[in-house]
């Protein structure tokens, strides 16, 4: 019976007499806490939430890229739109352009214009796509890199979970949660054109996690161009655990600075190179309430504020305006009659533009049976305006949206998943549209999904496309009339740009290499085109000094076709590839798009990222990128074949309390003089040190 | 100097605590037969009420209706009292059973819903011996969770285990049990509070999940957030060990209800029963039940199984084992 008994409870004898020598000698050297009955059988807070949970790559309605730390690291890049240039399809260009403008292009599949107002771009959710010009000013987001976690990149046409303007696709970029960065963490980096600084503090209240980072950076931009950013940001985040099924979370990130302004190379009489000053906050909030284990719902409300101070006087309007009528079509005599009717010697232009949003919008995720799983919500905003100089007045223009929007996502059976999904949009400028869209998602094998989906998105006319009124007036002696240069002159009334996109995609995951490949159709109509007024006339009491202004319209159909694929190979636990290769081919009516965009996009893009870990203290990376010859719109234009490549260097340390990284990087290292999005950005090597300390 | 006394000390008690712990083993003593069972709780939760409820209904269902079963709510700093010689204490959670320690040294005590160490630490600190005080422990062995994890993940080959100091000493069991079905076990040890998330990132970098082991140094209410959530960025699961982390977002964990615990309890109460019996060695759940989480495991990309059928092929494979 004895013998039975020690035989049975070998192991938990062992583990007792282990257990009590080393318990008891834990016990003097400091109190442990023990585990109790409360470690089983206590209440947790619900973390990985429903809503929490993004579907999986392979369940996806559309493909999904996703950028991890790791990658945005080994990268070397020191500007955050630089990482898509990794994301398959995508084109990014440095540009320092003319009218509010020092801003980097990110677009995808083609139509790539200074405001690249294509996609819809979000940090935790809340949207950063600027209403005036669409688009996102990259350098002024109150975000410093090392706060990202990932990068979500959805590359298709997603309006049926993000609205109007989740147009081409959808970057969601996702900021470590502030439990994840405790401690302290200097950064500073050094190096051609560019000075940083960046101080993180991440705590612990009780049940309130916090995160505040601040910084400064300082980019003299490119050469011979007017380009010169100093930014000063602070963004704090902070995570409030009610209790188990409830949590709040702030956010609140605040920006300003210098820019400079306008190039002397396209409008050097009345948008003269100058500075001005920006300034941006935002404020949000978001409850999440876990209802069941597969049920939540979240509220989420924020507010953000951008300005622009740009008030400025133009040159002598009676030294250099001759030569900009005469462009204008003006004869000489004609051009020198006009000028010395001019009342003053300059003009004075108010550029201010202020905008601000509200938004909140509620969500409820549930999945009412296991193979089923549905998200539906509501949401509301308002747009203000200032912009005395674009619209025309003194003003504010509010613009309203609301929206309800659902998604399901059906698994079928193990190897059949079914997604449908939907968007009811309504706002001041197009009334109401719908967006919906579907797919069929078919695992060949566990590891092997076959993607069948269709989609549609609209692109709601940005104020530059459907509420510009924006001419300066000059003076003119009595008798004669004022002097107007236009702009733009919009009608209004542009019904939205809409998408088709169809796709079949392809997902592998073959242990050590996994590949995402799709081919795709993307049918534009109702193409938003900003044609020269035909036949304007000047109205009564006034002369037309400049060409005829631009009004936004609806032109006709684009159709995008293309291959794109993504390849990750992990040869050994120490080397990473990721190669990404895409091919584009737009076709369109030169007289129905205004413009020939056939050269929107580079037909052929190829990026790569070799990193390899020498040891634990030691690692390398090699970024490849090469875009063919393109031909942006808006203020872009034709440049060649590019080639470049980044190498970074980085040593690890640690030392008693205190860890962290010093790293070398040096862009496009063969020097080749290359040109981005225009003809006047040229890239040259540059090279950057950077030392981060965590303690 | 007071400190190395103290050591001295604690040393020759541990020592001491292991001698009779060996020693309680083989030393018969006096075993009364009881005639009722005394259900000690400090707190009335949920789990300790379906215990008392299931333990009645295992009785009946045994015709064990003469063994009468008093229910006691422990107030705070409350000495317990009980009957000499004739009841079966079962003390339900770590505060209850180190009440029922101060009884009697005769009277028979069987812990429930208590962990190993907490055992460990009530029996040396109490003198008692091994024989008439018992308990059925809420540590699942690793044998089980490692089981779990193969028919979840047949194709991992690393498990991470995130160790303090206090859990250290387990890595050698978990180390066995996951060699025996083909896992490497790696372990990140956790000096410090600062140290958890960094080595759980550096673990996650190279194993297909981590295993948790109950240890409040390390899973807590605090860290379960970051913890789930770094998992989840390294799109890793986390295999947990209670319903609640499962919830919280770990994929799957081992655990047994407290009904399960209470047909446990009532089976070593009946068998105890006529005099000259002892009670059994400490011992862990006989019956246990798995969770799955099946929206992580989806966004995660795993295929799972339904829970029965992963409960029965897991127990066919034990059953395989055992031989």
């Amino acid at each position: 019976m004895i013998n039975k008994l020690i035989h049975n409870s070998f192991f938990a004898l062992s583990l007792m007499f282990f257990l009590s020598i080393s318990s008891v000698w834990a016990a003097a050297v400091e109190p442990i806490k023990e585990v109790t009955e409360d470690d089983y059988i206590g209440d947790l807070p619900r973390v990985l939430t429903v809503s929490r949970l993004s579907q999986s790559v392979t369940d996806a309605p559309s493909a999904v890229t996703v950028i991890d730390r790791e990658t945005i690291r080994a990268s070397g890049i020191v500007d955050l739109p630089e990482i898509f240039r990794l994301v398959p399809g995508f084109y990014v260009g440095t540009n320092a352009g003319f009218i509010y403008n020092t801003n980097a292009v990110v677009s995808y599949h083609g139509m790539a214009t200074s405001f690249a107002g294509t996609m819809q771009v979000m940090i935790n959710g809340r949207s950063v796509y600027t209403p005036i010009f669409g688009g996102v000013k990259w350098s002024e987001l109150p975000i410093s890199i090392a706060d990202i976690e990932q990068i979500e990149v959805t590359r298709d046409p997603n309006a049926a979970s993000y609205g109007a303007n989740s147009y081409f696709g959808v970057i969601n970029i996702l900021t470590q949660h502030p439990s994840e960065a405790e401690g302290n963490s200097v950064s500073i980096s050094h190096g051609n054109c560019r000075n940083e600084a960046f101080y993180r503090h991440g705590g612990k209240l009780k049940d309130l996690n916090y995160r505040i980072t601040t910084g400064y950076r300082e980019d003299n931009g490119l050469d011979n161009r007017n380009d010169f950013k100093r930014t000063r940001l602070l963004n704090a985040q902070a995570d409030y655990q009610i209790n188990d099924t409830n949590n709040l979370e702030f956010e609140f990130g605040i920006a300003n600075g210098t820019r400079e302004d306008g190039n002397p190379d396209k409008d050097y009489v009345l948008f003269v190179p100058r500075e001005r000053e920006m300034f941006n906050h935002f404020e949000l909030v978001r409850w999440q309430h876990s209802i069941s284990d597969s049920s939540d719902f979240q509220l989420q409300a924020y507010h953000s504020t951008d300005r622009s101070n740009d008030n400025f006087t133009s040159t002598n309007l009676r030294a250099n305006a001759a030569k900009f009528l005469k462009e204008n079509g003006y004869s000489s005599a004609a051009a020198s009659a006009v000028v010395s009717t001019f009342r003053d010697d300059q003009v004075s232009i108010s550029n201010d533009i202020d905008t601000e949003r509200y938004d909140i919008e509620a969500q409820h995720t549930f999945s009412p049976a296991k193979d089923l799983r549905v998200v539906w919500g509501a949401s509301a905003r308002q747009d203000e305006i200032y912009a005395p100089y674009w619209l025309g007045t003194k003003e504010k223009d509010k613009f309203n949206l609301q929206r309800l929007f659902g998604h399901a996502e059906w698994r079928i059976n193990h190897k059949i998943l079914f997604n449908i999904g939907g968007m009811v949009e309504h706002n001041s400028f197009t009334d109401t549209d719908f967006s919906p869209r579907t797919s069929l998602n078919f695992k060949l094998t566990p590891k092997q999904t076959l993607r069948l989906g269709v989609s549609s998105a609209l692109r709601t006319p940005n104020y530059v496309e459907e509420k510009f009124n924006a001419k300066v007036m000059i003076p003119l002696i009595a008798p004669f009339p004022t002097g107007v240069v236009y702009a733009f002159q919009d009608a209004g009334n542009v019904k939205p740009e809409k998408i088709v996109s169809r796709e079949i995609g392809y997902l592998g995951d073959f242990g050590k290499l996994s590949l995402d490949a799709k081919v795709f159709n993307d049918e534009i109509s109702d193409y938003i085109i900003t044609p020269k007024i035909q036949g304007f006339v000047s109205p009564p009491g006034t002369v037309n000094l400049s060409g005829r202004p631009r009004s936004g319209e609806n032109g006709g159909n684009v159709l995008i076709n293309g291959f794109e694929t993504q390849a990750k190979w992990k040869p050994t636990n120490k080397t990473n590839f990721l190669l990404n290769y895409s091919y584009v081919d737009i076709s369109s009516k030169e007289e129905e798009t205004a413009r020939d965009i056939g050269m929107s996009m580079p037909r052929h893009t190829f990026s790569g990222l070799l990193t390899h870990r020498f040891n634990a203290l030691w690692d390398a990376s090699y970024a490849y990128y090469q875009t063919s010859e393109v031909a942006a719109l808006g203020d872009g234009g034709y440049v060649g074949l590019a080639r470049r490549s980044d190498v970074r260097v980085a040593r690890k340390f640690k030392a008693e309390r205190t860890s962290g990284e010093i790293s070398a990087v040096v862009e496009n290292l063969f020097n080749e003089h290359y040109q981005e999005f225009a003809d006047y950005n040229t890239l040259k090597r540059r090279a950057r040190v950077n030392v981060r300390l965590d303690f | 100097m007071v400190l190395l006394k103290l050591n001295r000390k604690v040393r020759m008690k541990g020592i001491l605590a292991f001698v009779m712990l060996v020693l309680g083993f083989f030393m018969p003593f006096v075993a009364h037969a009881y005639i009722g069972v005394t259900i000690v709780m400090s707190v009335q939760t949920p789990a300790n009420l379906e215990f008392v409820e299931q333990f009645n209904a295992e009785l009946a269902k045994n015709k064990q209706v003469n063994l009468k079963v008093n229910v006691i709510t422990l107030a705070d700093e409350e000495k317990l009292v009980v009957a000499d010689n004739s009841e079966l204490v079962i003390a339900l959670g770590v505060k209850a059973l180190e009440a029922a320690s101060k009884l009697k040294r005769s009277t028979p005590v069987l812990g429930v819903f208590t962990p190993l160490p907490a055992f460990n630490s009530i029996i040396a600190k109490s003198g008692r011996e091994l024989g008439n005080f018992s308990a059925i422990l809420l540590d699942q062995p690793f044998s089980r969770q490692m089981s779990l994890i193969k028919q979840v993940l047949p194709k991992a080959q690393k498990i991470g285990v995130l160790l303090s100091n206090t859990s250290l000493k387990y890595i050698e069991y978990v180390r066995d049990e996951g060699e025996k079905r083909g896992f490497s076990i790696e372990g990140g040890k956790v000096k410090q509070e600062t140290d958890l998330i960094p080595q759980l990132r550096k673990l996650l970098d190279s194993v297909d999940a981590i295993l948790a082991i109950p240890d409040p140094a390390i899973y807590n209410r605090e860290t379960a957030q970051p913890i789930l959530l770094t998992s989840y960025r390294y799109q890793k699961p986390i295999f947990g060990y209670s319903q609640s982390y499962v919830r919280a977002g770990a994929i799957a964990a081992v655990y047994s209800t407290s009904n399960q615990l209470a047909k446990q309890a009532a089976e070593i109460a009946i068998k105890a029963r006529p005099s000259s019996s002892y009670l059994p060695l400490p011992q862990v759940p006989k019956y246990f039940s798995i969770m799955l989480n099946y929206q992580v495991a989806r966004s995660l990309n795993i295929p799972l199984l339904d829970e029965d059928e992963v409960l029965q092929r897991m127990l066919e494979s034990d059953a395989s084992e055992d031989m």
